[in-house]
């Protein structure tokens, strides 16, 4: 770490000539300097993130397995890799629709319940938004690992609290085991994702909400419009951008949930029924040594959230805002 | 590792984790010259060993590492991994070029490593120490690939049907020894205990599947020439899955137990909580070790076949295997010996329930009359079976192939034929090195 | 729906909103509730009860013992420390270019960071394990702080770059006029003003070091020695995976620093987050 900053000294130095930011001098210094600022995490970004992206691509072409990576050979198959996922069955009938409508989903959720969240905090009373905004931090701050585990614990089958209650309050008689179906399992996992994803949204959307001019929403219930009218034409407008940022930042979150998914009982590719694209690619790649299949599938959903990027960006934030 | 970096270090990046590298790098695995077994002072044996196979592991090797290093000069360190993510850490281990010197390595694994080249002969150094000949031939079968053999015979184990025997006498019933009986035995139990777990289905464990399968006349796969079909769905196999599954639907197993695996089973009957199961000859030190209350409340016998008679049970158990990494293969053998062989071998049979791979050794133990030996003891020698010797077989169990079948049977979702009609045709691909 | 209204509230919608706290109380606490009650209770498992049945703190003795996690948690302690300081100072040098420079290629830059925060772990989880493999560091907790703060740093980028926009340009030309460097005004004006912002940076990078599961995984392998607290749980639940109380017990330990941590901070947190996302 200590070693980054020998490469910002010389611009520290230099700037007593240059002037303020790189707007007044055009000195060598000046026009260097924000790529000198840039360059340590430029680096770290280009090695370990994109070089990385192309090289998954690179073995998604490829025959990739425990041989090839141990010797170092290369053995190109081409599309084969691609040919295969899009293809499977299973593709299409289990691993998109659980990807996708998982996501589409839990951001839908994710939103709607912090942004409800973020309206009722703002207009609680100082003690009541302390304690529940502090009891949303909690539920944030848990790990998704340790989250996971406690909901499998609370819908165990034999012993978990969940179907303890049912069966108390009479409402089934014999313990379910809700991890077999690939519905009760996914709402599981939605439970867990939206528990631990809306205090994001609710603390984002209620910073906003608390910056809308009071006179604007005074004026407009002066006018008569009602409270859902109020919402929707003069928050929802004003807090554009907040929204923009919580749906992208879930929809990310929520497109590549893995942990969730592959550590409750069957996630890891036991029960083909639940499998995601990332469980499914990390399981053919680490389980079953198809290393280049498994990056075809990583490639996939890659391209995915790209496109999904690019729409974002291209429709909320405009250039001129960056 | 300094020198292998400053060529690279050319940005502020990489040279923070240059100096991050060097400080942290200073591990005491260094040594590894050459240097016979007995001289091997300063070095290192890094050991993988299957956790939970036996519950006083750690004073074991403790006794081991002091014995290795009085023999040796060597130290030892034994890590303990999970069978439940084994194969997928092996295998990680392999791809990454970290894997320890030796490993306790499955039977159905050791020929799938082997294939990977992650492995080193030890035939040579079996022969140099005069053990050929005294090995168990169905584990040094197991253990051999393409003519060499890998895996050395370390332990065997087999499952058989491990009873409540309180559970049973309060139902007023004898241990099965038909499927009819089973059967009706569990439903006694379900009358007189409606809470309890009449007989564990696991959904998570293969091994307990496969003597249903062979106990109704099915295979679970048949090497033709060079081509492998598996033959879970032929109309006997099927047979067999059905009865199994059967009980479950029969609400005579657990809702849970859809997704259990063997440890979950161990864990329920060590409650008490299941009249009879499928367990191995390793279990019964487990299951006091859990719960020493079970003292004298539970027997085995024998894995009933559908019409009398003793179904076959898969023959598992491990090798101790060599990697290639290893930098100083007979210091690595030397422990390998250590471990197979004499006083260990013997006390690790007697700790652990099991087999010992050396036939001097298991002759003994096959002549035990304790009432927790002896019933494995004859579904060792009368009924023992194995599960397809090859490389290939490992991708079917990382796959989870029959596990997913009986998942999906048992939580309903398809049934008997569907199922078994989709896992043959996985695991047929498989075996024959498709995907 | 009576949010911001100039108008008193009515009674029924006072009702309604008190029902709602009481949900939404229930909804967050609950998971947190019933793994502390497990964690405290010698029959956890055995039986349903609200309360410990048997109140003990055996199950975090063994754990913090037997079950390795006093080591686990130094791990995730020293990783998640690291990939804090390295990733807040690179996010902060990186942030400070592209908020207070004009030049060529720093919007590409930004469509950059905006675009990798998209990227999969899994599509990196291939390459970066051969990547790793590569540099030698598999199963070492260094390999593990870098790929760490890689993770970490688009989203610091982002964030920062709100706060270092929003510090008046002014302040930083009064500090020119009062003869100060570049350097100079950078440590007195415009880091004390962006503090907040780090702290909300080094939240997210905290909790990525801290939760983060997959490369754990699989980069520390077998090397249980190095493990982190997410797969220090993992391995532990494939152990005991029916000693409920235990379990709920290491999750007790993972969670309540966090937990500590987050409520200490949430004012910041919300002023931090609202400034990196929203001022443009």
């Amino acid at each position: 770490m200590s070693s980054t900053l020998p490469v910002t000294a010389p611009a520290e130095r230099g700037t007593t000539s240059a002037g303020a930011g790189g707007r007044r001098g055009r000195s060598w210094v000046a026009r260097t300097r924000p790529w000198l600022l840039l360059a340590p995490g430029l680096v770290v970004l280009v090695v370990l993130m994109l070089w990385p992206l192309v090289r998954v691509f690179l073995f998604s072409l490829q025959d990739y397995g425990l041989p090839q990576i141990v010797s170092g050979e290369q053995e190109w198959n081409g599309v084969d890799n691609y040919v295969e996922v899009l293809t499977s069955a299973q593709l299409w009938a289990v691993v998109l629709p659980n990807t996708i409508g998982f996501a589409a989903l839990a951001v839908t959720a994710t939103v709607a319940l912090g942004t409800a969240v973020a309206v009722l905090l703002a207009s609680l009373g100082t003690l009541w938004r302390t304690v529940v905004s502090s009891a949303i931090m909690a539920a944030w701050a848990m790990p998704a690992v340790t989250g996971t585990y406690v909901w499998i614990w609370i819908f165990d089958a034999d012993r978990g609290v969940f179907n303890h209650v049912l069966q108390t309050l009479g409402l089934q008689d014999q313990p379910v085991n809700w991890f077999t179906d690939r519905w009760s399992f996914y709402a599981i996992v939605l439970l867990n994702v939206v528990h631990h994803g809306f205090p994001f949204v609710a603390v984002t959307v209620l910073a906003g909400l608390l910056g809308v001019p009071k006179e604007l929403l005074e004026a407009a219930e002066i006018d008569g419009a009602g409270a859902w009218r109020r919402f929707f034409s003069i928050i929802v407008p004003q807090l554009r951008q907040v929204f923009a940022v919580v749906i992208i930042m879930s929809t990310i979150w929520d497109f590549k949930v893995f942990a969730q998914v592959y550590l409750m009982p069957g996630g890891a590719g036991t029960n083909r029924e639940v499998l995601n694209l990332g469980v499914w690619s990390y399981v053919e790649s680490f389980g079953q040594n198809r290393y280049g299949f498994g990056s075809a599938i990583a490639v996939l959903l890659t391209v995915m959230l790209l496109a999904i990027t690019v729409v974002y960006v291209r429709t909320i934030l405009k250039e001129d805002e960056l | 590792m300094r020198r292998h970096f400053s060529t690279r270090a050319t940005t502020a990046a990489t040279a923070a984790v240059v100096a991050l590298v060097a400080a942290g790098c200073s591990g005491p695995d260094g040594g590894g010259e050459g240097g016979g077994a007995t001289d091997a002072e300063g070095q290192t044996l890094d050991v993988w060993i299957m956790q939970g196979t036996n519950p006083s592991a750690d004073t074991f090797f403790d006794e081991v590492g002091a014995a290795f290093t009085a023999q040796t000069g060597a130290e030892l360190n034994v890590d303990f991994i999970e069978w439940a993510d084994a194969h997928d850490r092996f295998v990680t281990s392999i791809a990454g070029g970290t894997t320890p010197d030796v490993a306790e390595t499955g039977t159905t694994w050791t020929p799938e490593f082997a294939d990977a080249g992650a492995l080193a002969p030890v035939g040579d150094h079996v022969t140099q120490a005069g053990l050929d000949g005294d090995l168990v031939e169905g584990l040094v079968d197991a253990g051999t690939y393409e003519g060499e053999l890998y895996g050395m015979p370390w332990y065997a184990g087999v499952r058989a049907l491990v009873y409540n025997t309180e559970i049973f006498d309060d139902a007023g019933v004898e241990p099965p020894t038909s499927w009819a009986e089973l059967e009706s035995a569990a439903q006694a139990i379900q009358d007189e205990h409606p809470d309890k777990i009449a007989v564990a289905v696991p959904g998570d464990a293969e091994f307990t599947v496969y003597p249903w399968v062979w106990g109704a006349g099915g295979e679970v796969a048949t090497l033709e020439g060079e081509t492998w079909t598996s033959q879970l769905d032929s109309p006997a196999s099927q047979d067999g899955l059905a009865f199994w599954t059967g009980l479950a639907e029969q609400g005579l197993s657990s809702a849970g137990a859809t997704t259990w695996r063997e440890t979950d089973v161990l864990d329920a009957f060590a409650a008490g909580d299941v009249g009879m199961a499928v367990m191995g000859s390793w279990t019964p030190g487990a299951i006091l070790e859990a719960n020493p209350d079970m003292e004298g409340r539970f027997a085995a016998v024998p894995i009933p076949g559908q019409d009398g008679g003793i179904a076959p049970s898969v023959l598992g158990g491990s090798h101790l295997s060599m990697f290639s990494t290893s930098e100083n293969q007979d210091l690595a053998f030397a422990f390998i010996e250590l471990m197979t062989t004499g006083e260990f071998a013997e006390k690790w049979g007697e700790q652990a329930g099991y087999f010992p791979g050396q036939t001097s050794l298991l002759d003994e133990t096959l002549e035990s009359t304790d009432p927790l030996v002896a019933p494995f003891a004859e579904q060792f020698v009368d009924g023992g079976a194995s599960v397809p010797v090859s490389p290939a077989f490992g991708a079917v169990q990382a796959r989870a192939t029959t596990s997913t079948m009986m998942q999906s049977i048992l939580s309903g979702s398809s049934d008997v034929a569907t199922a078994s009609r989709s896992a043959a045709e996985e695991m047929t691909s498989l075996l024959n090195g498709g995907s | 729906m009576s949010m911001l209204s100039v108008r008193r509230p009515t009674r029924a919608v006072q009702v309604g909103k008190g029902v709602a706290v009481v949900l939404l109380l229930f909804f967050t606490l609950f998971p947190a509730y019933w793994m502390l009650v497990s964690a405290l209770d010698a029959r956890a498992g055995l039986g349903t009860s609200f309360l410990p049945a048997e109140p003990t703190l055996d199950h975090f003795r063994f754990v913090l013992t037997e079950g390795g996690f006093d080591v686990f948690l130094r791990n995730s302690a020293v990783v998640a420390l690291a990939t804090v300081l390295v990733s807040a100072l690179l996010a902060l040098l990186a942030a400070v270019a592209v908020a207070r420079f004009r030049f060529r290629g720093r919007l590409q830059i930004l469509l950059m960071v905006l675009v990798v925060q998209m990227v999969p772990l899994e599509a990196l989880v291939i390459p970066l394990f051969v990547q790793v493999r590569d540099l030698q560091l598999l199963e070492t907790l260094l390999g593990l702080v870098v790929v760490y703060v890689a993770l970490a740093l688009p989203f610091g980028i982002w964030m920062l770059r709100g706060f270092v926009a929003a510090v008046p340009v002014e302040l930083e030309e009064a500090a020119y006029i009062d003869g100060a460097s570049w350097g100079r005004m950078f440590r007195s004006v415009l880091f004390p003003l962006v503090a907040p912002g780090l702290v909300a940076t080094s939240i997210f990078s905290f909790i990525t070091a801290w939760n983060e599961f997959l490369f754990a995984m699989t980069l520390l392998g077998g090397a249980t020695d190095s493990y982190t607290v997410a797969i220090g749980l993992r391995s532990f639940f494939g152990q005991f995976s029916n000693q409920w109380g235990a379990i709920m017990a290491a999750s007790t330990l993972i969670t309540v620093p966090v937990m500590v941590f987050f409520i200490l901070v949430q004012r910041r947190l919300a002023s931090g987050l609202t400034a990196g996302a929203v001022k443009g």
